[in-house]
């Protein structure tokens, strides 16, 4: 473990030198913004405390690096802070899929292709839980209970028409069971309502719900996937990531990732943005980074320049077709 | 006696001279931080969480958890001796604190503050450590309908408290309601009140509010009355300190009632915020003098700040025991723990035995040194008050913008500040009481939202307010208190004072 | 000195509290309205899962507005009570010397950034409404300046709004 450390900041060090022979790059000369476009404690302020560190550690900038929560408007905040910011190279937003959807439900005037995009770092997967006091045992056992259930099953989720919102009212169109939506502030908001047993179940990421499936309290029914975590270690005393079934193998097809991206303003030069894609390549490579993604069970990606265009706006397409289709785009 | 033996396990952990200085530079780091507008509690914390890096996860949680304490502790100092509070909970502390400052009585009202933030953690930390688990379960209990009820028992500790004309109390109240709501609806994801103006869609916060309703408008008020900030004849001595512990025993029920309110409301997850006010509010409402509370009462600081400490101590249970920070600043705490590659939650006293109860230790040695450390302050914040007015009310208006402008790194906030200034200035002299207003704003938005995810969860049916003992409990004391003018007459127990 | 300002202060009074309260009920009056409306734009129903995002405050407005309207017609039909004296001239005077200087220290930190508008502020402040001796002015407030700087930009990294002169050292 510390010799590949020592080997990480070596190789960082070493692209460190390349780069400032290169000569014609750019530098920051200010702290430099990361821009969590949520509260504090959630998964993106852990991420980017992550990135924080793994800079630190690695020596990977000179300049430090300042985590700035501006989660107001459910993230709305941070997007036009990113808008009005054009030009400032100073500044970096952790993007999740609230680029595509908040625009959509909120009618805030943004659009991600106003901002420049850097790299995709990671995607996040969803999990279905439900209490471990329950019976159910398998999607099916559990969605033909709530079929049947008076009063429905709840299910609580972060925000209101946003990703957790989405899974649910396709889990209700594949299965034709109903739930009550229940959108709370945060995931670990609802991942202590699930415990508590105040909601029957809910559709965290992995991270959210780690805690308290490592002290039995909740069970994992499937994945979002189309494949399994790919994460074999075990993380309860009989369970690790990959033991999760998909939903598909399940019989209900239903998939949904989520994006981990990086975003500078709109208007910076290429050598800047370029900076920014090396700083957040070596951040991959570091041990924290891949620490980091095991523990929370993300998956590794790393995506840039035109294959992060083609897959933003494949992306966003889907986002658009979800929402629609689950009538929460406002008119 | 487990607990005792894994608390002196802990003990061992610490007593090393590099730790105890870590304590202490965290501290006094802390306490800096806390005076700073705009820094104290969740962003200095934040702020200064990079500096533990490159420690040892033990050293690192000891530093990070002194700056807490040291955040704690500071806070009080700016709401005592300028009226401006730094966080929600030190909102209430203002209401008697500044005008004991006021007085000539600033050392008296800081001795007081900081000994009742001791006895206050004090008391959650023997909760911690000998109920950690029990206590960490009931928090489960509180879904949508709990919270709602808790919310309205704090509201309706309020209301009728005042002496302020009763139209005044409801433009007071309605208004930090209505103000609480502008931005983002969480529950249905939709904007209101923003006009489509982009600066309002983060809502307007709270902080930023108070900081112009308390800090700006007072240097306006006491510019009018050609009054400099008196703090002559503040005799600061360890007379005064004794004099205000003297006394303390006679306040024993306040203390122990604000401490018991202040464990409650802080292991239930987001109830902390509600702590100092109601703590103060119930202090006020059994009183036997209630009349001469907000003009410079001792008790009136003695009641919100042990509540505070109380509440800002035990929002780190559900946090340890169960991944749930019960306060901004327990959240930042845990993203730090998170760096250290330890996961809070049921399983952190199980697998971290050392780390936990090192964690507990240090919050009673962080807590005795933290005592020692800023009552031996006072004089020197004290004797910020003999700085003339004419070259301390510009520091504290630069101040009060940098307060503003940091929570959000918004210029439009420092705007909002001023216009708050003024607000407050005008309200003051005509006589709309201000309390209600920052209750409000501060609790508005969650009381809301949690009533609304009641109804839905309940499909629109009042009655899951009575639902089972617990909620049902809550609403109807809540109730009680708000109707109590109306009970007390019913019942004969005021007619002592009719006659 | 003291004395004639003491009793210039006991004279000509600039607006009585009932005045005053008027115009404050008004100005409520018409934010209740606006926000009212607002809000029955968003939506004021009860949907079967509940109150809407408008019920609440345009509720609260409603309130908001007929409290005001209560205090309004107080105040207009107590027409013989004496009112209290809002301010004085004289108070408002000094009112104005704090006010407009925080004003203009919120224009300059706009345009010139939070620590050139504080130098100014400070110095300003102490010079002119204090008549403290220049040189004491100038010094404390650059060292005020200069360690809020150096403890917001460089300690803790907390990045206040910045202009040109910053710009020249590279910050």
């Amino acid at each position: 473990m510390l010799k590949l450390r020592g080997m990480a900041a070596l190789a960082a060090a070493s692209s460190l030198f390349v780069a400032a022979s290169a000569g014609a790059s750019w530098e920051p000369t200010k702290p430099v913004e990361i821009v969590v476009a949520a509260g504090a404690g959630g998964a993106s302020d852990q991420m980017a405390r992550m990135m924080q560190l793994a800079v630190q550690k690695n020596k990977l900038m000179k300049q430090p690096i300042v985590v700035s929560l501006k989660g107001g408007a459910s993230g709305g905040e941070a997007l036009m802070y990113m808008k009005s910011s054009a030009g400032d190279p100073n500044k970096v937003l952790i993007a999740y899929s609230l680029i595509y959807m908040l625009p959509l439900s909120a009618k805030i005037p943004f659009d991600w292709r106003e901002l420049t995009p850097v790299s995709v770092v990671a995607l996040d997967e969803f999990v279905l839980w439900t209490n471990a006091q329950l019976p159910y045992k398998t999607v099916k056992e559990f969605t033909d209970a709530a079929k049947g259930a008076n009063p429905p099953f709840k299910m609580g989720g972060t925000g209101s028409k946003r990703e957790d919102h989405v899974l649910t009212v396709f889990l209700e169109k594949k299965t034709g069971a109903k739930f009550v939506y229940l959108p709370f502030k945060s995931g670990g908001e609802a991942a202590t309502q699930l415990v508590g047993n105040h909601t029957q179940s809910n559709v965290n990421n992995p991270s959210e719900n780690l805690e308290v499936w490592r002290a039995g309290q909740v069970r994992p029914l499937c994945v979002f996937d189309k494949d399994r975590i790919q994460y074999k270690g075990k993380v309860t005393d009989t369970q690790s990531w990959n033991d999760i079934p998909t939903c598909k193998e399940q019989g209900v097809d239903v998939q949904y990732l989520m994006l981990r991206a990086m975003f500078l303003p709109g208007k910076v030069t290429p050598e800047q943005t370029a900076f920014y894609v090396e700083l957040f390549r070596k951040v991959t490579q570091t041990p924290e980074y891949k620490d980091y993604m095991e523990k929370q069970a993300l998956k590794p990606i790393f995506l840039t320049g035109k294959d992060m265009l083609k897959f933003l706006e494949e992306d966003d397409a889907l986002n658009k077709g979800l929402m629609t289709e689950a009538g929460f785009v406002a008119n | 006696m487990e607990a005792l033996e894994l608390l002196f396990f802990g003990f061992k952990v610490l007593l090393t001279w590099k730790i105890l200085a870590l304590m202490m530079v965290g501290l006094v780091l802390g306490i800096f931080v806390g005076v700073l507008p705009g820094l104290g509690g969740p962003n200095g914390v934040a702020i200064l969480l990079p500096l533990t890096f490159t420690m040892d996860p033990t050293s690192a949680i000891v530093m990070l958890s002194c700056i807490y304490w040291g955040a704690l502790f500071g806070g009080a100092i700016t709401s005592i001796l300028f009226n401006i509070p730094g966080e929600a909970w030190s909102v209430a502390t203002t209401f008697d604190g500044y005008p004991m400052a006021q007085q000539g009585r600033a050392a008296e009202a800081l001795t007081a503050a900081f000994t009742s933030s001791f006895i206050g953690s004090l008391v959650a930390v023997l909760l911690i450590t000998f109920l950690a688990p029990g206590i960490a379960s009931f928090a489960l209990r509180f879904g949508s309908p709990e919270f709602f009820a808790v919310y309205l028992l704090t509201f309706c500790s309020f209301v009728g408290l005042g002496r302020e004309e009763k139209h005044k109390t409801v433009i007071s109240m309605s208004l930090g309601l209505l103000l609480a709501g502008v931005g983002m609806d969480t529950v249905s994801s939709q904007l209101r009140m923003t006009f489509g103006w982009a600066e309002l869609y983060r809502g307007i916060n709270f902080l930023v509010a108070v900081i112009g309703l308390f800090g700006i408008s007072e240097i306006l008020v006491t510019m009018e009355e050609r009054l400099a900030l008196r703090g002559h004849a503040a005799s600061i001595s360890l007379r005064v300190v004794l004099g205000v512990w003297k006394d303390l025993p006679r306040y024993w029920v306040t203390l122990l009632r604000s401490s018991a309110i202040g464990c409650w409301l802080g292991i239930t997850p987001g109830g902390a915020i509600a702590a100092s006010f109601m703590g103060y509010n119930l202090a006020k409402r059994f009183s036997k003098d209630p009349e001469s509370f907000g003009k410079g009462r001792i008790e009136g600081v003695f009641a919100p700040e042990t509540a505070a400490h109380a509440s800002g101590t035990s929002a780190l249970l559900p946090m340890l025991a169960l991944g749930i920070p019960g306060s901004g600043t327990a959240a930042i705490l845990l993203g730090g723990l998170m760096v250290w590659g330890l996961n809070p939650g049921p399983l952190l006293f199980v697998d971290h035995k050392d780390f936990a109860w090192g964690l507990i230790a240090s919050m009673y040695l962080g807590n005795v040194v933290g005592l020692v450390m800023v009552l031996s302050t006072v004089p020197l914040f004290a004797s910020v008050l003999r700085v003339p007015f004419a070259a301390i009310a510009p520091m504290i208006v630069v101040s009060c913008a940098i307060g503003a402008f940091a929570i959000q790194n918004a210029m439009f906030d420092i705007w909002l500040m001023l216009l708050f200034g003024v607000v407050g200035y005008v309200f003051k002299k005509i006589g709309i009481p201000l309390a209600p207003f920052t209750l409000a704003l501060v609790l508005g938005n969650r009381a809301e939202d949690a009533f609304r995810l009641s109804m839905i969860g309940s499909g629109g049916d009042l009655r899951v307010f009575w639902s089972n003992g617990l909620v049902g409990t809550i609403t109807t004391l809540a109730l009680v208190l708000l109707f109590w003018p109306l009970l007390a007459r019913l019942l004969g127990i005021g007619r002592r004072r009719d006659r | 000195m003291e004395r004639s300002q003491d009793e210039a202060d006991a004279g000509s009074p600039v607006a009585s509290n009932r005045s005053v309260e008027i115009a404050v009920y008004a100005c409520l009056l018409g934010l209740a309205a606006l926000l009212g409306f607002d809000n029955w734009h968003t939506g004021i129903g009860w949907d079967p899962t509940g109150p809407r995002p408008g019920y609440f405050p345009f509720y609260l407005s409603v309130i908001l507005g007929a409290a005001s309207l209560f205090g309004l017609a107080r105040e207009l039909i107590a027409r013989t009570q004496a009112s209290d004296t809002f301010v004085t001239r004289q108070q408002l005077a000094r009112v104005a010397q704090v006010f407009f200087p925080t004003l203009a220290f919120c224009l300059v930190t706009q345009w010139l950034g939070l620590y050139v508008a504080s130098f100014l502020l400070v110095a300003g402040f102490m010079y002119f409404v204090g008549r403290i001796a220049a040189w004491k002015c100038l010094l404390t407030a650059f060292l005020f300046s200069a360690a809020m700087f150096v403890t917001f930009e460089i300690a803790f990294d907390v990045l206040m709004p910045k202009g040109p002169l910053e710009a020249l050292f590279g910050r």
